[in-house]
């Protein structure tokens, strides 16, 4: 039982940190440019195809392939920025909230009309690895994946912190107007807060791209995901979406190991209906910590 | 002078509807009475959730939520009770209604994305539910639906024809409750709510109050189109009760034709649903996904170029077309 329990939070544990990468680029556009990136799953699943086919025509590692996934979706980050979101930023609600929608659904179905359904997997000499810590069952694959996910998350946050530019995107997160006036260029700093999100999504999709498979709807579970955490974590908060992010991977573990394989999401939207209901501005609060 | 002389009401709803109820003596063939029915059915949804998206500019994305209890209801009454569809479709209403409130007053606690993400989750908590349902909603695989022969009285026809006037008849109501809505003390106050809703609570709207009530009417309508909709398709599952595209849908038609205006529905989905045929008749099926890049390209386009809609565009022409004769006379005797 205590093992059981015990493999289903490490399980929940790993899968969390992925979900990490992408709630954290959610709640840093969300922050910075006010936006909520209905796409962000698109840009993991994008990030997924580069790696899958990287490895399929040139035998590249999925985990180097990061080096490829990440610059590359930097770019596409900026210049959907500069030639979308830039371009509702004055507008209400509905143009703000359904511009990245469209984005998403129209990602989804370019992929589906170039790279099909079918799921796509890579097959790399550490997938099928684990390390046995006593009763518990650790996949090789999945603890990289964790490990660099944290290294990644790591990094932000000292970006955020000790850098010209990340204090520029935490004083534009808390204070638009006063950031500006402050001498802040928003463009500069919108257009990297974006790029640096869908990096981190493309790097989710490189880390997952070992032991998940690539398909053109893959983004919808992380995104799904990403969102209730990123509520629970309070939008705009890294830390905090990333505590949320990490606690919501051992809840679904748990839903699954206990109530039913087909209960993980069902915990986790129970989670975010019950947080809204009692604390509607998420645990953490506060902007860009 | 006269100011721009719009077009009479009774044009409005004639003009259509005179069209609407001879065009299957018109065209007979099946496959274009089952476009002309999708149109239908999808412009009622798209009627029912401009409602509260467009009028209060609440921006579900969860209508699936109604549409797949109106769905669900009916059947379980049809086949576990033997009732009528007829009868199980206003019951479907009721119990839509009743969810409605549970999570109307979850998700209005929300505003913008956060409403529009909460209105998604509960919707996808549904359909996970019906999926674990398997003793009394068939879980995963779902149920096909009896087929009694022609018989009216259970909804069920041999006609496809007939399905096209059930259809018609329910965008007539959702447009007529619509027009009756957008004249009352209700409909200014939706409007006020969704021009800015603390402005409206500050001149003492109940703002809370007001978009209850009409989420509940919203979702009532939501859920008779779930009913109709599995009758005319004879098959339910949880996938397709209470699928993302019905939310999905219900919203797009609404913003490509004009959110918040009585036809912004209609004139999205015939747009639509006209550029899907067309494309279909060009690739011919099995290009999955051409049809929503499409409507993905042009809910961009609209977005960035016309986020009023594109009804907009066409009463503009109208006007051009038909008023710009007595505007230029007036311009002369004014001159």
């Amino acid at each position: 039982m205590i093992d059981t329990l015990a493999q289903a939070v490490v399980n929940g544990l790993l899968i969390g940190g992925i979900y990490a990468l992408v709630s954290i680029g959610v709640t840093l556009i969300f922050g910075v440019v006010k936006i909520v990136n209905f796409a962000q799953g698109e840009f993991v699943m994008i990030g997924m195809y580069i790696s899958f086919f990287l490895a399929a025509r040139f035998g590249i590692d999925p985990l180097l392939s990061l080096f490829v996934s990440m610059p590359a979706l930097f770019v596409v980050g900026v210049l959907v920025q500069h030639f979308l979101i830039r371009r509702v930023l004055a507008l209400g609600d509905m143009p703000q909230i359904f511009l990245t929608f469209a984005l998403s659904l129209l990602l989804v179905n370019v992929a589906l009309l170039l790279f099909t359904a079918d799921y796509r997997t890579v097959e790399t000499p550490y997938s099928e690895v684990a390390i046995h810590l006593g009763a518990i069952y650790v996949p090789l694959a999945k603890l990289i994946a964790f490990g660099v996910a944290m290294a990644l998350s790591g990094t932000l946050w000292v970006f955020l912190h000790s850098t010209d530019l990340g204090k520029a995107m935490r004083a534009a997160a808390q204070n638009r107007d006063v950031a500006m006036l402050m001498g802040i260029n928003p463009d500069r700093v919108f257009a990297v807060a974006v790029g640096v999100a869908l990096a981190l999504a493309g790097a989710a999709g490189s880390l997952l791209m070992p032991f998940y498979p690539a398909y053109p709807m893959v983004g919808q579970v992380f995104v799904l995901m990403a969102f209730v955490a990123v509520v629970l974590g309070t939008l705009g908060n890294v830390t905090g979406a990333l505590i949320a992010s990490l606690m919501m991977g051992i809840a679904e573990s748990l839903g699954i190991q206990f109530v039913g394989s087909d209960s993980g999401l069902i915990v986790v939207f129970l989670m975010l209906l019950l947080t809204l209901a009692l604390r509607p501005s998420g645990l953490f609060g506060g902007w860009l910590r | 002078m006269k100011a721009k002389r719009p077009a009479p009401g009774w044009l409005w709803f004639g003009a259509p509807a005179a069209i609407a109820l001879v065009l299957p003596l018109l065209v007979s063939s099946a496959f274009a009475i089952d476009i002309f029915i999708r149109v239908l059915l999808f412009a009622f949804i798209g009627v029912a959730w401009n409602l509260i998206g467009g009028y209060a500019k609440q921006l579900s994305l969860g209508h699936a939520a109604y549409f797949g209890l109106g769905a669900y209801t009916s059947t379980i009454l049809l086949i576990r009770f033997g009732v009528s569809p007829w009868i199980g479709m206003l019951a479907g209403g009721v119990v839509a209604v009743l969810a409605s409130l549970p999570i109307g007053a979850l998700c209005f606690r929300l505003r913008g994305p956060y409403f529009a993400i909460a209105t998604i989750a509960t919707a996808q908590v549904l359909m996970l539910l019906f999926l674990k349902f398997r003793d009394f909603a068939w879980g995963a695989e779902g149920t096909t639906i009896p087929n009694l022969g022609n018989s009216p009285l259970m909804m069920q026809f041999d006609a496809k024809v007939a399905y096209y006037y059930i259809a018609l008849a329910l965008l007539a109501i959702g447009l007529v409750i619509t027009y009756q809505i957008e004249r009352s003390w209700m409909g200014y106050y939706l409007v006020a709510v969704g021009e800015d809703e603390d402005a409206a609570e500050a001149i003492g709207v109940d703002t809370l109050r007001i978009k209850r009530q009409i989420y509940m009417i919203s979702a009532f309508l939501t859920a008779l189109a779930g009913t109709f909709y599995v009758q005319y398709i004879y098959f339910i599952d949880p996938n397709t009760a209470f699928s993302f595209n019905v939310s999905v849908e219900a919203a797009l038609v609404s913003i490509v034709g004009g959110i918040g205006t009585l036809w912004g529905p209609v004139v999205g989905t015939v747009l639509l649903e006209a550029t899907s045929a067309l494309l279909q008749s060009w690739l011919g099926s099995g290009h999955g996904g051409a049809q929503l890049t499409v409507y993905a390209l042009i809910l961009i386009a609209v977005i960035l170029w016309r986020p009023s809609g594109l009804l907009g565009v066409l009463t503009n022409a109208y006007a051009h077309i038909v008023q710009a004769r007595p505007a230029k006379r007036e311009a002369l005797i004014d001159g």
